[in-house]
């Protein structure tokens, strides 16, 4: 009975400080001014309803979730910001510089900045850093950062402020890196603990705005300011201290419930809300944000060595068989934004070739003609007695994914494909089709930070993920695909990626539907100042709460 | 305490070890029949960019390249130490886990006994108080309880409490009203078998010659009731009471998804989603612990309830069934 | 989801006081009758949904989205304009053909255990009785979550594992009237006049212990239902459009501003079983 007992006691203890929190976040809002300035008063604590907290905390295992990246962009520092349009500019890293050709970098870093255990945050903690990113434990359980630079050689620390860091190959992708959601900043003490230990919260110590104040496995992560923050990113234009109180992120898995409770006014932003649901919030006097990552359009990769997109023809009248504008009317707000090409259009090197993926259904017709499918009766097509078919597998990732699916199947119909829709749960989708070479096509939601990520995954070269089934037979892909891994400046890249992006688009291999926002923030409209990072991240650093 | 009895318990214990252990081995077995594990599901994904050779020293690392007889044996012997592993989902030691959410599901398995006792004595008593032609309805209640989805309930009750009425908040359902609401979702069910074996015993007694005799002598409906009726029909409820204790925590898989509580059954929800297998049989195991644990206790308290058992039964669940068999049909 | 235990348990069939003389009756009693008719209904709607409601389950008018209940559209229309009721009415053969499928499965498995353990005896009986013992001590809806994650959530494994969580109860229930049938003065007879072990068991073990066990298998078919839908409820059931009653619940949840989303459906899952549990009880002749 003991354990009842305390159980109750610390119900009741919580819920006391809830309703001592409640008056004191008015208060704390009605007596800061506008603007996210530094002249913003402090206080405030946000709640935040979020989906899930996924699986584990160690923190390179889970850096990169939706989920758990939420909390780990307040708790921890990086050595670069990106923004949202994929523009990097300092933050720990106060300035860097590059050899000639890529291979070896120079990071100097900002003096006096402590993890929250009073650690130094120096070169000597960036080189533990840089390690454990690029190679992780994996005989511990603890994971390498998968997407970063494979390239890596090894970093040194030429002094206190100092980090150099060598390559193998040139790797001009590497300072974006650095500011990749997988890239955060955790003190070598934490680096040395055991994964057990690591996957417990409250021992993962940052440098950030925020500390964990509190955490329940499966519930809820507290978040509370920390005082002596001075390191800011100055994008952001602030480096003191945050404005708010405290960030509490509670669990709730039912997207109705979360909005429901945002209504009501007793949670301050909602997680993950249905595109349905988003009008009807806005009504309310609620705020939407609708944050772009950077990284792939949402759309489909087809796969060139499985039928029946072998012919070019095929592919090329199922790309433009696809009338997108329906898609964004039917499945989503007018906050959703159509597609340009295969990258975000936030992608700095993202050029638009919107017009290589028209609809037009005349020409996915005669296309279709001249590669031999003939319609039948009930306007299947059919070759050798083998009917058009195409199997969508909506992507569990994605809420909308299955309507969207639902829509193409109509509208592939149209033209005379026979499709099919087979819908999977995140365990089963992982077994079956995700990685599967001989599905015929794959539902990309995926982001990167640097633009140099697609090379390495369009092929099978170099360990790829032979994306679009051709391995190495495109010689205009490996083309391409080599001028932007080994580019060592900028333009020249961004002239490899536009060529690469018109090449992929007019074969047929990657097939467009809408830009993706794969987080969906509805907030209380008293929040202000919220920042979106390069991975549609929101950021409370700089944000507080209006009376 | 004479041999025989000692002999007795022995057996028992023996007995509760072997289906502990037991559990523990079907849920591997069940879990395992497949191919595919969440790990190596997870690292393969090419969008993480792992090496091969980074996923095979993962792997390695939880152990699941062994064959699976190898990774049953050296789960079995960790187990047989005491030691539950580490959650394939979490890393946080599994023992750790339960722990943290244990008290959360004891709160509301208890909470929701309370409701299902309280219920069943009312209904109970409230068939020996009415005259007949009213006791339909109270007669129909268990079957009715019975007939309900528990997840119905527990959305009823949240639209109408929380949603409209406002009695309590969805995003803070260990709170004292959102925990007896999940407690009524949880224990109306388990109300219904309660009610109708203490009805039917309470039913039982009362035409026995000893009841005739003592309502001939004046003796109050209440006095006849509580001093002379109910602790003969008590009998079958606490066997039923026993029994239940395991459906409570089925149960709880669904109301404290409902009401968003973490707890043991959220904790079932989340592993058997990540097949996190260390974590299942944990809590099986934990179930199975507590289900022998009460029965035991059970047949301990059976011979003080019943003067008539004044040794103690040999194959005591044999014999309880058959008494709850006779007692519990109306 | 509660009670597979304790309710089978209760259900045995004992002599009855009051059974009987109700039986002899002319006509059953007036919720009987309606029960039979509701259970009549469900069969229909199983066997021929198209001739109960001329409209598509699969596909809604988008315009009509969440609609209440009206003349139109008796259930409301949920969040894709398709009619509720259409959805229930299509969704019955599945919520009640994985119902039967998990009954079968309990009857056959747990029946056949139960029979060799009692008919056998020795150390056949031992070790299926520790087995027994084992499925008995799991909770049976923790077992069922647990093998349907193992099978993968499709509505048939649900229907499956429901089975296989109900197993125990049926083997229990078997053995022991499988004990009771061979110690009983006639099936001595039979063995004394030479007959063969599998001439008394087909000739009088099983008919008799059969009894006792379809009246179970009745209950626990309503039970099944419930454990189903519970499954469903948690998402262990097929992807949609399907529209097995507990998947329609779990899918109305989401929307608390038309709450006959939820109450439909749960409404006829309530007076199925309820009908079901009635006319179990009315069969068993104990009320």
């Amino acid at each position: 009975m003991s354990t009842d007992n305390t159980s109750r006691r610390t119900v009741l203890t919580a819920l006391g400080a809830v309703a001592a929190a409640a008056p004191l976040a008015a208060c704390g809002g009605a007596a800061s001014g506008s603007g996210a300035g530094e002249g913003a008063q402090a206080g405030g604590d946000v709640v935040f309803l979020i989906d899930s907290l996924g699986d584990t905390w160690i923190p390179n295992n889970s850096a990169i979730s939706s989920f758990q990246g939420n909390v780990w962009g307040h708790v921890t520092d990086k050595l670069v910001h990106v923004d949202a349009d994929g523009q990097v500019s300092p933050w720990i890293a106060e300035r860097w510089e590059q050899n000639a050709d890529a291979t070896e970098f120079t990071l100097h870093l900002k003096s006096g900045v402590t993890f929250s255990d009073g650690t130094a945050l120096d070169a000597e903690a960036v080189v533990a850093n840089l390690d454990h990113w690029a190679r992780g434990r994996p005989e511990a359980g603890i994971n390498p950062i998968g997407l970063f630079p494979k390239t890596y050689a090894a970093a040194s620390a030429a002094d206190a402020t100092t980090v150099v860091v060598e390559f193998d190959a040139p790797t001009l992708g590497f300072i974006p890196t650095l500011g990749y959601h997988g890239s955060i900043l955790v003190s070598p003490a934490t680096i040395a603990l055991s994964a057990e230990q690591q996957a417990d919260l409250s021992q993962d110590i940052g440098s950030g705005p925020y500390v964990v104040r509190s955490w329940k496995e499966g519930d809820n992560v507290v978040l509370a300011r920390r005082e002596d923050y001075a390191w800011g990113p100055q994008a952001l234009g602030r480096t003191g201290p945050a404005t708010l109180d405290s960030i509490t992120y509670k669990i709730v898995k039912e997207s109705s419930l979360r909005t429901a409770t945002l209504q009501s006014g007793q949670a301050d932003v909602a997680y993950n809300a249905t595109p349905q649901e988003l009008a009807s919030l806005q009504e309310a006097g609620l705020e939407v944000a609708v944050p772009r990552y950077l990284g792939f359009a949402h759309g489909y990769r087809l796969n060139a060595s499985v039928a029946p997109f072998q012919d070019v023809r095929v592919r090329q009248a199922f790309q433009h068989a696809i009338d997108r504008e329906e898609i964004l009317s039917t499945v989503y707000t007018p906050d959703w934004q159509a597609a340009q090409s295969f990258l975000q259009s936030n992608v700095p090197e993202a050029t638009d070739h919107s017009a290589e993926f028209a609809f037009d259904a005349a020409l996915a017709g005669r296309l279709l003609d001249q590669a031999g499918w003939v319609p039948g009766a009930d306007g299947k097509r059919a070759k050798d007695g083998q009917p058009l078919a195409v199997t969508l597998y909506p992507n569990p990732y994605l809420v909308t994914s299955q309507a969207i699916d639902e829509l193409v199947a109509q509208q592939l119909g149209a033209v005379g494909f026979t499709v099919d829709l087979q819908l999977y749960d995140v365990v089963t989708y992982g077994e079956r089709v995700t990685g599967n070479k001989t599905l015929s096509n794959y539902e990309v939601t995926r982001s990167f930070i640097d633009v140099g990520t697609v090379a390495s995954i369009l092929t099978s070269a170099n360990g790829g993920e032979d994306w679009f089934g051709l391995g190495e037979g495109d010689e205009t892909l490996n083309q391409l695909r080599d001028a932007v891994a080994g580019a060592v400046d900028l333009d020249t890249r961004a002239a490899a990626v536009d060529q690469l992006q018109q090449h992929v688009l007019e074969q047929g291999l990657y097939v467009p539907l809408e830009q993706i926002v794969q987080r969906i923030y509805a907030q209380t409209a008293r929040l202000k100042g919220v920042t979106y990072n390069g991975v549609a991240y929101a950021n409370y650093y700089t944000a507080h709460l209006d009376g | 305490m004479d041999r025989g009895y000692l002999g007795f318990a022995a057996r028992r214990v023996g007995q509760a070890l072997v289906v502990v252990l037991l559990a523990y081995v079907v849920t591997f077995v069940v879990i395992s029949v497949l191919p595919g594990d969440p790990v190596t599901n997870t690292l393969r994904n090419p969008e993480n960019g792992f090496t091969e050779a980074d996923v095979a020293r993962i792997v390695a690392y939880y152990g699941l390249d062994q064959p699976v007889l190898v990774q049953l044996w050296e789960s079995l012997s960790r187990f047989a130490t005491g030691d539950l592993g580490v959650s394939l989902r979490s890393n946080l030691p599994v023992s750790q886990t339960i722990g943290d959410v244990l008290g959360s599901t004891a709160v509301l398995a208890a909470a929701a006994l309370a409701v299902a006792v309280a219920l069943a004595v009312l209904i109970a008593f409230g068939t020996q108080y009415l005259p007949v032609r009213a006791q339909g309805v109270l007669r129909a209640l268990p079957s009715l309880f019975l007939s309900v989805p528990n997840f119905v309930i527990g959305l009823v009750l949240i639209h109408v409490f929380a949603l409209q009425l406002g009695l309590f908040r969805v995003i803070y359902p260990d709170s004292a009203w959102a925990t007896s609401f999940a407690a009524l979702a949880l224990g109306i069910p388990v109300s219904a078998q309660l009610a109708e074996v203490l009805t039917a015993g309470l039913d039982h007694e009362s035409r026995q010659e000893y009841a005739s005799v003592a309502r001939s002598r004046g003796l109050g409906r209440t006095r006849l009731l509580l001093r002379h009726l109910l602790r003969p029909s008590s009998l079958p409820v606490v066997t039923v009471l026993a029994l239940t204790v395991g459906e409570l925590l089925g149960g709880a898989l669904i109301t404290e998804t409902i009401f968003g509580r973490t707890g043991i059954g959220s904790l079932v929800e989340s592993s058997v989603t990540t097949q996190d297998l260390p974590v299942l049989q944990a809590v099986v195991s934990l179930a199975a612990v507590v289900f022998v644990v009460v029965n035991l206790v059970a047949d301990l308290v059976h011979p003080l309830l019943d003067p008539r058992v004044r040794k103690p039964p040999t194959r005591p669940s044999a014999e309880r069934e058959v008494l709850a068999q006779e007692v519990s049909t109306p | 989801m509660s009670g597979t235990v304790t309710a089978v348990r209760a259900a045995a069939p004992a002599p009855g006081r009051r059974g009987p003389r109700r039986r002899g009756a002319a006509l059953p009693p007036p919720t009987v009758v309606l029960s039979l008719i509701v259970l009549a209904v469900v069969v229909a709607w199983s066997l021929a949904p198209g001739l109960f409601t001329g409209q598509d389950p699969v596909a809604g008018v988008t315009s009509q989205k969440l609609l209440g209940p009206s003349a139109a559209h008796w259930f409301g229309t949920d969040h894709l304009g398709r009619d509720v009721f259409a959805r229930v009415v299509h969704g019955t053969a599945s919520s009640v053909s994985s119902a039967l499928v998990a009954v079968v499965i309990g009857v056959v498995v747990g029946g056949a255990v139960g029979l060799l353990a009692g008919f056998l005896g020795g150390l056949v009986d031992v070790v299926l009785a520790r087995v027994v013992d084992v499925l008995l001590a799991i909770p049976s809806f923790l077992l069922a979550v647990i093998v349907v994650s193992s099978l993968g959530f499709r509505t048939i494994n649900a229907a499956v594992a429901t089975g296989v969580s109900a197993v125990a109860v049926f083997a229990r229930v078997m053995r022991s009237e499988v004990i009771r049938t061979r110690r009983s003065v006639f099936v001595e007879a039979s063995f004394l006049q030479g007959g063969s072990r599998t001439h008394v068991l087909l000739r009088h073990v099983l008919p008799n212990a059969s009894r006792t066990v379809l009246a179970l298998a009745v209950l626990q078919f309503g039970l099944s239902i419930l454990v189903i839908a519970g499954l469903a409820f948690l998402g262990y059931g097929d992807p949609p459009p399907a529209s097995d009653w507990g998947l329609l619940v779990s899918a109305g949840k989401d929307y608390p501003t038309a709450p006959w989303l939820v109450y439909a459906p749960a409404a006829v899952t309530i007076a199925t079983v309820l009908s079901v549990n009635r006319t179990s009880r009315w069969l068993r002749g104990t009320g």
